[in-house]
């Protein structure tokens, strides 16, 4: 269902996405980010508190057959995907706090996500579920190794991390365009037979964590730049994360149809988060704009 | 400082007394010296780094400022053919070109004219056939107002200059086609001209054919020949050019060196240049001061957003900041600039206009250095009083620097008794010579050697000075004084409030009455009524606002300063609408 193009491709993009990503970050910002706790907590509480949570009723409203319900309570289970930092960046959003907290949901998704899929995976199938280390482990290097480096080069030399950074935003939209259209005409058919209720698990998670992360930060009185990276951060899970958990921990057919809403997911979670990014970005900008009018 | 404060006070408080002024030693016989001098000593340093807001930068060290400096001066005498005292316009933000041009021309011997990028053609054709410029040195980005500008003025030679000249190669080339082609902000030019790297190239060209010494140039001038045209007069009327000296500009610098001796060290401080350099604060206090003292100077071209100058704050040890009350202002209400305050910040200059107190001493409480407060005008190069960095006072403009006497009169031009407010009037080296032909204009604020300010001044104890208000923005309430400075001051104190204007509108039983703009910080909500409570804790009633208007900008100039007069007019025009419509309203009934 996932080429092996796709997956290179995949990785690819985060690492060069990340590079850039790391240029425009220094140390001061890590430390600001730390410096407001809540936000973390609160991040890290819509993530492994609310998803998994809205992914159980979801699967029971919608009254999803056993295998597809283990899908999308895996999905909703996932720390927050590298992706994640890339729409943060793209929305003007607060990337520091979004790196953060992708690093920290994913280190604790080693307790947290066996932990979610046992309370709201056990209605539906008693196997258990392994996390594999290793993949979580890769996940991180392959996202953070490239940030050090690019905060290095920054370091550095200024000018080569401003290009770096100008690359990998031009490359991460020409890398996610090209996945959306490799993957899309492929799988068309597959697509057509899918009925409305997945279609709502697989859209519907990703949208509920980005209200949800919204409405809890805002009302947590975070600003609305650090509600935006919040929500982000809660609706973009780690869909490759979730796919290597099931090819770890399941075979044959039932691993097909557990894989689908997760590989569902990962599609239209970068179509809304564009969308959503789009609407972040103007809102960040406005913000900016205000501090115009001072000088 | 090596002196203690008590001894400085008291010998200054004798200088102001008696007033025998301390002669103030220049430290070059012209700028060109000065510049040659600086470069020499600091030769291989970084004088210039200027910063885009992704962090681009280009760096010129002192030994290219001086070698490319060379250059722009043989390209306007042996290229242009130019003669000494002829007039360049430099229309230029702040960029590494902006230092090369305006040293350049005072190499050439010819006079400067700085020029406000955003002036609109009109009010470039009004400066340009003023001053006579023969040369325009502009930046790409408004290169469409050219067709116009020179159909009207008489402007022979275009110079046409990119943000990104002298940046490292494809850096540069990057960044310019970004600006180009994403953002679009670089309109096309229809008109003959020669790029800025075509002048310096054709400058190295000839002064190696013609085997020649810019420093000939320069052998007639001397510290009263005219260096530059600083136009003003932009928030009062027509726009006239104040006649600043070589001498005029090199006393400034030994005064402000004077004041700061001992928190600067030479060869070692890093000072960001956000305001614009064609101004003149930034101009003495960036380009000729920290320059001199072998800073390097980090020029950011625009400021707007504020998030423009965090790359700039990030990759530099900023040791000094410049600014306006808007400027530190606006920096307390960006959280990137509160969570990290620059660390390796010494000191802060205020001036431009006043300084608020709730401004001063916040800044004070997040970067843990003090902000301290000068006065000074175009006409006097500009600094006329400047706090010392140690015992400065919040509220007050400090002590007229070396060399410098104040006198504050009253409306007859005679000297006020002790502890009452008058019009300041200054003499010094550092006043200028004159407006440009513009006699009648000079006589009114030149008398007797005198400059008249037209600001009101008080002075505290210890020879320190403190300003009233402009005379022309005093309200008059029923026969009462009111400052505005004194009720924004106040107001600027309310939590929430992000920044104020207040300014007299007529009322037709007191004569005036006190109205204040409040812009508020996002997410803030506050009543007129609480507005007038806060100052009914502080202030004596008249001079509480009897209107209170929320707004969501203030007018501003280009280097922050509100405009009281565009809101005092916009409130004359309401006034004016309304009584219209209600006779309208009463010939109809």
């Amino acid at each position: 269902m996932v080429s092996q193009t796709e997956q290179l491709l995949l990785a690819l993009m985060i690492g060069v996405i990340m590079l850039g990503m790391g240029a425009s970050l220094t140390w001061r910002d890590f430390r600001r980010a730390f410096k407001r706790p809540q936000a973390i907590l609160i991040g890290f509480a819509s993530q492994y508190g609310f998803m998994p949570l809205i992914g159980f009723l979801l699967a029971v409203t919608l009254n999803l057959p056993p295998a597809l319900a283990i899908g999308l309570i895996l999905i909703a289970s996932m720390p927050g995907g590298s992706t994640s930092n890339i729409f943060t960046y793209f929305s003007k959003g607060d990337l520091a706090l979004s790196v953060s907290m992708t690093t920290f949901s994913t280190l604790a998704a080693f307790v947290m996500t066996p932990l979610a899929i046992f309370i709201y995976g056990s209605r539906f199938i008693t196997s258990e579920i392994s996390v594999g280390m290793g993949s979580v482990i890769s996940g991180l290097v392959v996202m953070l190794i490239p940030v050090l480096i690019g905060m290095f080069i920054r370091r550095r030399n200024a000018n080569v991390g401003a290009v770096l950074e100008m690359m990998g935003g031009i490359l991460g939209v020409v890398i996610i365009l090209a996945l959306i259209a490799l993957w899309v005409p492929r799988n068309a058919g597959l697509l057509a037979e899918t009925s409305w209720q997945v279609y709502v698990a697989a859209i519907g998670i990703g949208a509920f964590g980005f209200l949800f992360g919204f409405i809890a930060s805002f009302s947590a009185r975070l600003g609305l730049r650090r509600a935006a990276t919040i929500s982000l951060e809660t609706g973009i899970q780690n869909g490759p994360l979730a796919l290597s958990i099931v090819l770890l921990s399941f075979s044959g057919p039932i691993a097909d149809q557990i894989v689908f809403i997760p590989v569902l997911y990962s599609l239209f979670i970068v179509i809304i988060s564009s969308i959503v990014t789009i609407f972040y970005r103007r809102m960040n900008e406005r913000l900016e704009q205000r501090s115009v009018t001072l000088l | 400082m090596t002196r203690s404060v008590s001894d400085e006070t008291s010998s200054r408080q004798l200088d102001a007394q008696t007033e025998t002024s301390t002669p103030v030693r220049l430290p070059a016989q012209h700028l060109a010296e000065l510049v040659s001098q600086t470069c020499a000593r600091y030769t291989r340093q970084h004088a210039f780094t200027a910063v885009l807001p992704n962090g681009m930068f280009g760096n010129l060290s002192f030994t290219q400022v001086a070698e490319l400096s060379d250059q722009v001066a043989v390209y306007l005498r042996e290229g242009l053919g130019l003669a000494a005292g002829d007039r360049i316009a430099v229309q230029l933000p702040n960029s590494l070109s902006y230092p090369l041009w305006a040293f350049g021309t005072l190499k050439a011997g010819c006079v400067l004219v700085n020029m406000n990028p955003l002036y609109t053609a009109p009010e470039m054709v009004h400066q340009l056939n003023d001053s006579g410029a023969r040369v325009l040195v502009i930046v790409d980005l408004f290169a469409d107002k050219l067709p116009a500008v020179l159909a009207q003025s008489k402007v022979e030679h275009v110079v046409l200059v990119r943000i990104t000249d002298l940046f490292p190669a494809l850096i540069g080339f990057i960044a310019y086609n970004v600006m180009k082609y994403w953002n679009r902000i670089i309109p096309p030019c229809s008109v003959a001209v020669t790029s800025g790297i075509e002048a310096l190239a054709r400058g190295a060209t000839l002064m190696r054919e013609r085997n020649v010494d810019p420093a000939t140039y320069t052998a007639g001038l001397g510290p009263s020949t005219l260096a530059a045209l600083q136009y003003t007069g932009g928030t009062t009327g027509v726009s006239k050019g104040a006649m600043l000296s070589h001498g005029n500009l090199l006393a400034n610098v030994a005064q402000i060196e004077d004041r700061v001796a001992g928190s600067v060290q030479h060869g070692k401080e890093t000072a960001l240049a956000v305001l614009p350099l064609y101004h003149i604060f930034a101009f003495t206090a960036n380009l000729l001061y920290f320059f001199h003292a072998g800073a390097r100077n980090i020029l950011v071209a625009s400021p707007r957003p504020l998030s423009n100058l965090q790359r700039a704050f990030e990759n530099y040890p900023i040791s000094w900041v410049p600014g306006v009350n808007t400027l530190f202002n606006g920096l307390l209400n960006e959280e990137w600039f509160r969570d990290y305050p620059p660390p390796q910040l010494k000191g802060s200059i205020a001036g431009g206009t006043a300084l608020h107190t709730a401004v001063a001493e916040r800044w004070q409480e997040v970067t843990g250095t003090p902000v301290v407060e000068g006065y000074g005008l175009t006409e006097s190069s500009p600094v006329v009083t400047l706090n010392p960095s140690a015992g400065y006072r919040t509220g007050s403009i400090g002590q007229p620097v070396i060399g410098t006497q104040v006198r504050l009169l009253d409306p007859l031009g005679d000297p006020v008794g002790s502890g009452e407010a008058g019009e300041l009037a200054v003499q010094g080296p550092q006043v200028m010579l004159g407006y440009w032909q513009q006699p009648t204009e000079t006589t009114k604020v030149l008398r007797d050697g005198w400059l008249l300010t037209g600001d009101i001044a008080v002075w505290d104890s210890d020879n320190f000075l403190r300003v009233v208000d402009r005379k022309k923005d005093l309200i008059l309430v029923s026969g009462f004084n009111v400052y505005p400075n004194e009720v924004e001051d106040c107001i600027a104190k309310l939590p929430g409030v992000s920044e104020v204007a207040v300014v007299g509108i007529p009322d037709s039983r007191a004569g005036e009455q006190v109205k204040a703009y409040l812009v508020l910080k996002p997410g803030v909500s506050l009543s007129a009524e609480q507005v007038r409570e806060h100052c009914r804790q502080s202030l004596t009633t008249y001079k509480i606002p009897r209107q209170v208007e929320f707004r969501s900008e203030l007018p501003k100039t280009n280097v922050g300063k509100v405009l009281r007069r565009a809101l005092r007019d916009a409130e004359k025009q309401r006034i004016h609408e309304e009584s219209a419509v209600a006779v309208e309203g009463g010939s109809r009934g």
